[in-house]
């Protein structure tokens, strides 16, 4: 005891004294972490670097005991002579090191390596306290200009009730390169911005939410009154970071916004010009109201839901593609609450084809991937590291990792058939399947080669049940109870990513300590709302779409320019692959052709993929999804539709197949226009309003008269218009 | 949207370990890196691996070519494993490979012949994503699934960490095949790094006269001219929005609308795609196949200054046909392996690969450009009922030139019969290891995935010894 208080006040001054013993689990450990030995692309590499292999992040201390001091390569340790030890020589360049120098002789970490070795690089005794917990100061700092700095101080808890600090061996990570952090835990900013440091000490960690704040003497808040508490979470964070809101978006933004956004379709020019025209002043709200209760609605959902579920033709078939799509669109446009319909997805049994969400499992072939899908889908957690290690930046670990697989084990399916076109082809299922439980374990906790015993996820603050954890049932309670700390949380933000292109925790299926929301005010209002409604969706999206922060302008305030992330500004994002399709395919009033389709469908309304993914000739609506990112739903993510741009996609737009046959196309609507008796300002007009929601502006229309008049023809100008217009950043982006 | 953060680890970590180096006196000891960025240090050893290759041309031979026929005989192995065929010598000393490569024998001393490589997949799918990738598939899969949670094509994380400086050029160019066995092999694509890393992929014949980069061919009533007027009008409406002066998302269209219409512009670029500027004895002697015209493309993008160009041999893992197909050869339904090969893979190998060595060469451009010919693994060394050989990925041999590699060197062993490695085996990770050290890459730099994981391009070691 005494000896660990001589240690804490050595450390503060930074000597190591002679006399002191070294603990190989709160030093050595710690060293080889703030040296960065033991990541992932060094030593702590699953196969190692050069002779060494350390435990990733220092996850197994008695693994790397036994690796420093039982190498094969005798002079990692010279007990003998210290200072000849590889140990020493190869992070100081004594001798070459690959990962060049770490420390240099002398310091801290030099002279706490050395000492361990030189009393014998032995393991620390038995009853040794552990650290229990970790203090880390500030959790937020608000960092105002022209200070441009501030100090973070961590204590180590230990099991004999000592309290350490630990500032000088903690490692520093930053989410953002906007600062840099010194060996003591100094963090200064070298551009203002947010970020959050994530602070590692052994095997605890916590978040340091920091901003640093340019100075701005001539600020002023100015902002509209809030509209309800989204705007007044949203303007008290912009307000500290001295940003103004962005003022609202006209009309004809909106209603373009509203209808991409809960529709998955362009306005018709109709439908924006009456908008646009309507006095009525509580019309955007109505126009919301209306908007809720279209087909579209539900229908532009059930895309959401069969991208996240994997709802694709390899594994569900067509007809079980054709059912789980149907199922999940009709319990959009009922309202089934998200809890409720979450709950039927990880307990319907039964047929495939009479009971559409057990579809939910026989898509998911093996119990690992029932977990993470389950966890990522409902929990925002993301199990995939603690398969083979301890999450480096999360609680979970191995056993949590087996444990929850194990609730889904001794799930399995009676294949009633299966006519799989391809034999050989062990992932094709064609034909019906009851899911059912009690079937055969096959989970085997790797380590042990044991059938691990199941259990729900230890989530902070959410008490586990008491009936059986494997029961399913057991499982959904407890998974979407409202007090359950994730699961309102994460299907709240979901639906603040649709609407608005940034989770407030993001990305969007990544929730954990060192991830914090941007805001914890605005996602404690959306998950509020979102049990006091009873989980209802509409609710939800009302409140979101009155609120000011949805309605913001894309042009930002002076202010408010470099911010990305605080909803201080819409922030334009390119249309998805459907949406721009069936919007390409609605101003040209053209059909797409799908493969396997018998009635006509706007893209938006394709239950499956395979016509998409398959492998043989696309048609080209089919190319064409693919192209801007269609997911081939495997992943069961958020995050594996691509909405970024490639050259491809450019040269697709600009000379591809697909709009130029359009353009062309005879009988398409610049033919009606032309047999119309439209004057060429009106044409011009039409179009505007029919691809961008608003008129041409006096310039633009001066433009778009001159090229008709020079043009060959009358359709070939325009055909170039509308190419324009349908290239147009403000055609391709939702802002 | 969001954007890529895939590559972020290279670019990113450079410019902040800069800032970091000028921020304070402790250098990198006192201060620590952001969280993703684990190939921090890795990055700043990228700088320190002199690149000896500047280009790739990867011809895969799908399918699976007999090592114990070609480049590794075992003339003393028991009648039953001991290929009909017989040996020639080359101008590599030691070296006999089949008789039916004399082309190939007089440019033997320009490769380094690995002949210990080795893998447990057994099937196309999953040996071929390790042989395109350089990591372990998931499971030894018949249609394994082409999954976003798969690793990428060699040249797309060549594009994502090294790619070309010419904005007008594609890093990353493959062709004529989307190789799939019952279902899409995995390996040929960007995968999680994202579609900007894809391959310029070309689907068309280069053996036909009319081929071009389908990209490059405007549609018959869309003049260059006209297009440049719909651009002006473009433009115009682009400038009444604004959102170019603060959508990153408008100035990203912005550039790829500005660098599509320099492609098309471009002579260059048109050019490099341009076999017809090729004269008709050279396409002659590569041979007027579609593999053959496609090596040429290969040698013709190189000195345009793409990096990465992979030619599939086939599509299919074929094996049956003697007129197309891979090189699957088991003998099933009465076909046979050794009439085939000797009629269709070994003449078309012997013509073009020795064309493609000797043509870069005296370009001057074999030492900057690393020539890679290998297939997913070997074949059976005991030849099987239908007098024809199995897969056999425990014991297979690649063949490397130019780029840095060794000339005239045989590096490993395999046993007796050429079963398994009997001295230094090479695992596909080692291969990966080795191509992005040539390449400059350091093999253990990390990319993201889609679960924001941070994982190293490769997990093996460069062979270091077959570096010349």
């Amino acid at each position: 005891m005494r000896l660990l208080i001589v240690s804490t006040f050595l450390c503060l001054i930074g000597i190591v004294s002679a006399s002191e013993t070294i603990s190989f689990r709160h030093d050595v450990m710690a060293v080889l972490s703030k040296g960065g030995c033991n990541n992932g692309g060094c030593h702590g590499n699953a196969h190692g670097r050069g002779s060494l292999r350390l435990s990733l992040r220092g996850e197994f201390p008695d693994e790397d005991l036994l690796a420093l001091t039982q190498s094969n390569a005798s002079r990692l340790l010279r007990i003998d002579a210290p200072e000849k030890s590889t140990l020493l020589q190869k992070p100081t360049l004594q001798i070459g090191h690959e990962g060049e120098k770490r420390f240099e002789v002398g310091s801290l970490e030099y002279e706490t390596l050395r000492q361990w070795i030189a009393q014998g690089a032995a393991a620390d005794p038995d009853d040794a306290p552990t650290l229990t917990s970790l203090e880390v100061t500030p959790a937020t700092c608000v960092v105002e200009a022209p200070t441009d700095h501030f100090q973070i101080h961590v204590s180590a808890l230990f099991s004999d009730g000592t309290r350490r600090n630990v500032s000088r061996w903690a490692v520093y990570e930053p989410s953002e390169l906007n600062v840099s952090i010194d060996a003591h835990g100094r963090v200064e900013a070298l551009r203002p911005g947010e970020t959050t440091i994530t602070v590692r000490y052994l095997h605890l960690q916590a978040p340091v939410q920091a901003a640093f704040i340019p100075a701005r003497a001539d600020f002023a808040w100015i902002a509209p009154a809030p509209v309800n508490a989204i705007d007044r979470a949203v303007f008290a964070k912009l307000k500290r970071l001295r940003m103004n809101p962005s003022p609202r978006c006209d009309d004809a933004t909106f209603i373009r916004r509203v209808s991409l956004d809960l529709l998955g379709l362009l306005p018709t020019a109709v439908e924006a010009r009456a908008f646009v025209a309507d006095p009525h002043p509580h019309k955007r709200a109505a126009l919301v109201e209306s908007m809720l209760a279209r087909p579209a609605f539900a229908t532009r959902w059930a895309l959401k839901w069969s991208d996240l579920l994997r709802n694709e033709e390899k594994a569900l078939d067509e007809k079980g593609v054709r059912v789980f799509h149907e199922w999940i669109r009709s319990a959009m446009a009922a309202n089934e609450p998200l809890d409720a319909f979450a709950r039927d997805l990880v307990t319907t049994l039964g047929s495939t084809y009479e009971a559409p969400p057990a579809n939910y499992y026989r898509a998911l072939r093996d119990p690992t991937l029932r977990a993470e899908a389950t966890a990522q889908l409902f929990l925002g957690t993301r199990l995939q590291c603690a398969r083979c290690h301890r999450h480096p930046y999360e609680r979970w670990t191995q056993d949590d990792y087996y444990q929850f697989a194990a609730v889904f084990d001794g799930l399995g399916y009676e294949i009633l058939e299966n006519e799989r076109r391809d034999r050989l082809d062990k992932n094709q299922f064609i034909g019906e399947q009851i899911v059912k439980v009690g079937m055969e374990r096959e989970l085997k906790d790797p380590r042990t080669g044991e059938p691990p015993a199941a259990a729900l996820l230890p989530i902070p603050g959410m008490p586990l049940p008491e009936s059986d954890p494997a029961a399913l049932d057991t499982l959904a309670t407890w998974m979407t109870a409202p007090e359950n700390p994730l699961f309102a949380k994460v299907q709240a933000n979901r639906v603040w990513f649709q609407l608005m292109g940034r989770g407030v925790v993001d990305p969007v299926d990544d929730f954990r300590s060192t991830n914090p929301p941007i805001n914890p005010d605005l996602l404690k209002v959306l998950e509020r709302e979102l049990i006091v409604s009873g989980f209802n969706l509409r609710h939800l999206i009302r409140l979101i779409t009155a609120s000011h922060t949805y309605q913001a302008s894309a042009h930002p305030t002076a202010s408010n320019a470099q911010d990305e992330r605080n909803f201080s500004h819409t922030i334009a994002r390119r249309l998805d692959a459907e949406v721009l399709l069936d919007a390409i395919h609605q101003v040209l009033g053209t059909q797409p052709t799908f493969s396997d389709v018998d009635s006509p469908l706007r893209a938006g309304e394709l239950p499956g993929v395979e016509s998409i993914h398959r492998n043989r000739k696309p048609k080209p609506d089919e190319h064409f999804l693919k192209l801007f990112g269609r997911p081939a739903r495997q992943l069961n993510s958020d995050l594996e539709r691509s909405n970024g741009t490639s050259l491809a996609q450019v040269f697709e737009m600009m000379s591809g197949r697909t709009l130029h046959r359009l353009l062309s196309q005879e009988g398409n609507a610049l033919t009606t226009m032309l047999a119309s008796e439209l004057s060429p300002e009106d044409m011009i007009t039409a179009l505007y309003w029919s691809t961008l929601t608003r008129a041409p502006s006096p310039r633009e229309c001066e433009a778009a008269l001159a090229h008709l008049q020079a043009a060959p023809n009358q359709r070939s100008g325009l055909e170039d218009l509308t190419w324009a217009l349908l290239n147009a950043h403000a055609f391709l982006l939702r802002n | 949207m969001r954007r890529s953060t895939a590559c972020r680890s290279f670019h990113e970590t450079s410019r902040h370990r800069r800032l970091l180096l000028k921020a304070g006196g402790m250098g990198l000891l006192g201060l620590t890196m952001p969280k993703l960025m684990q190939g921090a240090a890795a990055s700043e050893r990228v700088q320190k691996i002199a690149p000896r290759a500047k280009n790739v041309i990867f011809l895969f031979q799908f399918g699976g070519p007999s090592h114990v026929d070609m480049f590794d005989m075992k003339p003393d192995a028991p009648s039953a494993y001991r290929s009909p065929h017989g040996r020639i010598s080359t101008r590599m000393a030691g070296m006999e490979i089949n008789e039916h490569l004399p082309e190939v024998a007089q440019v033997m001393d320009e490769f380094t012949v690995i002949r210990s490589m080795h893998h447990t997949m057994k099937n196309h799918n999953s040996a071929a994503y390790y042989a395109l990738s350089g990591h372990a598939p998931p499971s030894d899969d018949q249609r394994l699934r082409d999954t976003p949670d798969l690793y990428p094509a060699y040249g797309s994380v060549v594009d994502c960490l090294a790619p070309s400086t010419d904005p007008a050029l594609p890093t990353f160019v493959s062709y004529p095949h989307t190789i799939a066995d019952g279902s899409r092999t995995p390996g040929q694509h960007a995968s999680f790094l994202g579609k900007r890393h894809d391959p310029l992929f070309i689907p068309r014949d280069p053996n036909k006269t009319n081929f071009q980069l389908p990209e490059l061919s405007l549609p018959e009533d869309l003049s260059l001219d006209r297009l440049q007027q719909r651009r002006g009008l473009q433009q115009l409406i682009d400038q009444q929005s604004q959102l170019l002066d603060h959508a990153a998302e408008a100035k990203g269209l912005n550039d790829y609308y500005a660098k599509a219409l320099s492609m098309l512009h471009s002579p260059r670029v048109r050019q490099a795609f341009d076999l017809s500027q090729e004269p008709a004895s050279l396409r002659e002697r590569y041979g007027r196949t579609t593999y053959g015209q496609g090596c040429l493309l290969a040698r013709r993008l190189v000195e345009a200054g793409v990096k990465f160009t992979t030619v599939y041999f086939s599509r299919s893992i074929g094996g049956r046909s003697k007129t197309d197909g891979g090189w699957d050869t088991h003998g099933f339904d009465n076909t046979r392996m050794f009439p085939i090969i000797e009629s269709y893979h070994l003449p078309i190998t012997d013509q073009t690969l020795p064309t493609l060595i000797t043509d870069l060469k005296m370009r001057g451009l074999l030492d900057e450009t690393l020539v890679l010919w290998m297939g997913e693994f070997g074949r059976t060394p005991k030849i099987n009922k239908n007098v024809s050989r199995d897969h056999w990925p425990q014991c297979y041999s690649v063949l490397l030139a130019g780029g840095g590699v060794k000339r005239g060197y045989i590096y490993g062993a395999s046993d007796a019969k050429g079963e398994h490695p009997a001295e230094d085996p090479v695992t596909p990770e080692d291969l990966a290891a080795t191509i992005y050290y040539l390449l400059g890459i350091d093999p253990n730099a990390m990319i993201i995935d889609t679960q924001d994981r941070p994982l190293p391009i490769s997990s093996g070691k460069p062979i270091l010894d077959i570096i010349a």
